[in-house]
């Protein structure tokens, strides 16, 4: 079949092996070892497992049918939910951009800046959104308010990370041109690489809208406003068939919204 | 619009007044009708330096805790290292059917639907909505919602690293009389993994941040033991359950960061440039967006 024929007795030689590999696994068999022990971990075991999620196989038929007399109480809520997403993202991606051009050394004053900046943001990128809900939930009492906040930081943390690492890479071509013409650093930046990165920054921003969706989902579950607040409402109570009618709900929400930024993602970049 | 002296025409600007009259129009509908209490926005300086004061300064955090806190946060590694290994144990095969170079189209498409819409569910939903229901309260059903919704990315990516293989190997495995499972093991395999690995740990990152909040819906860890600290306002311990939890993040986002470009660079199928990596996967995380010139048709299907 294939043309290339090879004398037969030329048979190259076994590289010599290399220990990386076997140390590699050794050290996941460990860690895997210690995560699932009986005394220093979950006390993971496969078979128990097993008879544990057959036993609660049966919980899960509580599941259905929904319970569709409940859509109209559920239709203020997704809204906030919505509404929490929109404006948490418009100003989460507009603080984003200059702290995006603060923490790229292409763009960034002077060392300092940069470092502070990154450190900034690595710390915040080390927080989970929830947990920033739970922070202000305790400082401002329950209501969407805390949970935008939330999503604002989660916002800052997400564009601005994609959004200094595509600067980083833009051309310098713009860059020597703008500063040969005269343009202080204000307007090098404005001219020469606000124009490349744009349409990153738009997709960036249209893929953190739709994560905020996604979180804003949850973060009603700890107080933070939005449709969340009746998941929590409804397990507590073990309305099951309740809960089904919010997961779909929210289920249809994400997807839609991801489809429709897509589409203008492919539109746009 | 001076044409005097022979300039172009501005392109039309129809499109974008209208995508921005949209976007001003839903922006005010939202910030109009939503009721968020603004006028609570101008306690929130005083209130967080109430909290932080307590948090961090005050009594100072509480050191006394902080074998406490770190063990809450080692069963936090724990549910998302057995998690990432669920979800890496069920995404290999479905992203093999994933792969439309492997499977016909029609399946690969089916298996893409299928993984998007576990994607389209936060863990934390799986696990309030499935796991706890299930198998009750603890580091179980985090562990097991993890592992699930893990399965949606990892599927995804590593279908699209299957997808851009060389045929060479493949061909080669064939053209030696291999079988379909040795063709895949052969010639498949060994180019995709170090790829494919580098998902993994990457993967592992985000789970943790995953299972340090799973604790607020009582799916074990770190979380758990910082909504009870905050809600009995032991502000001194939940000072100390943060400082644990960002110190550590950052910790295993380094050493496991530095062990994916090693993966990457180090394997046989290294094609990525090292510092590129860690762009190549967050393009790919964002769908058809930059990386849908190249690899629109990729998934093509959502």
């Amino acid at each position: 079949m294939t043309a290339a024929t090879e004398p037969r007795s030329a048979r190259p030689r076994r590289p010599p092996r290399s220990l990386t590999g076997p140390l590699a696994l050794l050290v996941f068999a460990a860690i895997t070892w210690w995560a699932a022990s009986e005394d220093f971990g979950l006390n993971f075991d496969v078979p128990r497992l097993f008879t544990n999620l057959t036993r609660g196989a049966g919980i899960l038929a509580e599941f259905w049918p929904p319970n569709f007399d409940i859509l109209p109480r559920t239709v203020g809520p997704m809204l906030e939910t919505i509404q929490m997403a929109i404006i948490a993202s418009l100003i989460g991606c507009a603080l984003a951009l200059p702290i995006a051009f603060l923490a790229s050394r292409v763009t960034s004053p002077n060392l300092a800046t940069y470092l502070i900046d990154r450190g900034v943001l690595s710390v915040v990128r080390a927080l989970p959104d929830v947990l920033y809900a739970l922070i202000f939930v305790a400082a401002l009492s329950i209501g969407p308010l805390p949970g935008i906040l939330a999503l604002i930081l989660f916002n800052i943390a997400v564009v601005a990370k994609l959004l200094s690492e595509t600067v980083d890479g833009v051309d310098r071509g713009p860059i020597e041109a703008a500063r040969a013409a005269g343009a202080n650093r204000l307007l090098t930046v404005r001219w020469a690489v606000l124009p490349q990165v744009l349409p990153n920054y738009v997709a960036y921003s249209l893929y953190a809208f739709e994560l905020n969706i996604r979180a804003s989902a949850v973060l009603g579950i700890v107080g933070a406003g939005g449709i969340g607040n009746l998941i929590s409402e409804f397990r507590r109570f073990f309305q099951y068939g309740n809960l089904t009618v919010v997961v779909i709900e929210i289920l249809a929400l994400v997807i839609i919204v991801e489809w429709a930024s897509i589409w203008l993602r492919r539109r746009l970049v | 619009m001076t044409t005097a002296t022979g300039r172009p025409y501005r392109p039309s600007q129809r499109t974008k007044h209208v995508a921005t009259a949209l976007v001003v129009l839903v922006v005010a509908w939202a910030a109009l009708s939503i009721d968020v209490k603004i006028e609570r926005l101008p306690g929130l300086p005083a209130a967080l330096a109430r909290i932080f004061g307590r948090m961090f300064l005050e009594p100072s955090p509480e050191w006394s805790y902080f074998p406490t806190a770190f063990g809450y946060m080692l069963e936090s590694i724990q549910i998302a290292w057995l998690g990432t290994i669920i979800g890496a144990i069920l995404s290999l095969p479905l992203a093999f059917f994933g792969a439309k170079n492997i499977t016909s189209a029609l399946v690969s498409n089916v298996i893409r639907q299928l993984l998007n819409a576990i994607r389209a569910v936060p863990e934390i939903l799986v696990a309030v909505v499935i796991f706890i229901p299930m198998v009750g309260l603890g580091a179980y059903p985090g562990m097991l919602a993890i592992g699930v919704h893990s399965v949606g990315t990892l599927g995804k990516l590593s279908a699209e690293v299957i997808e851009g293989i060389n045929p060479g190997p493949v061909e080669a495995v064939r053209a030696a009389g291999g079988r379909p499972l040795q063709i895949q093991r052969w010639g498949v395999l060994p180019q995709v993994l170090p790829e494919i690995v580098a998902f993994w740990l990457y993967r592992f990152e985000i789970n943790i941040r995953a299972s340090a909040i799973l604790g607020a819906v009582g799916a074990g860890g770190v979380g758990e033991a910082l909504v009870q600290s905050l809600q009995f306002r032991r502000y001194d311990r939940a000072g100390m359950l943060i400082i644990v939890i960002i110190v550590v993040t950052i910790l295993i986002d380094t050493a496991s960061g530095w062990l994916r470009r090693r993966i990457i660079e180090g394997g046989s199928g290294g094609t990525t440039a090292p510092e590129l990596e860690d762009r190549a996967h967050l393009s790919m995380a964002i769908a058809g967006a930059t990386g849908g010139d190249v690899g629109g048709d990729g998934d093509g299907g959502g």
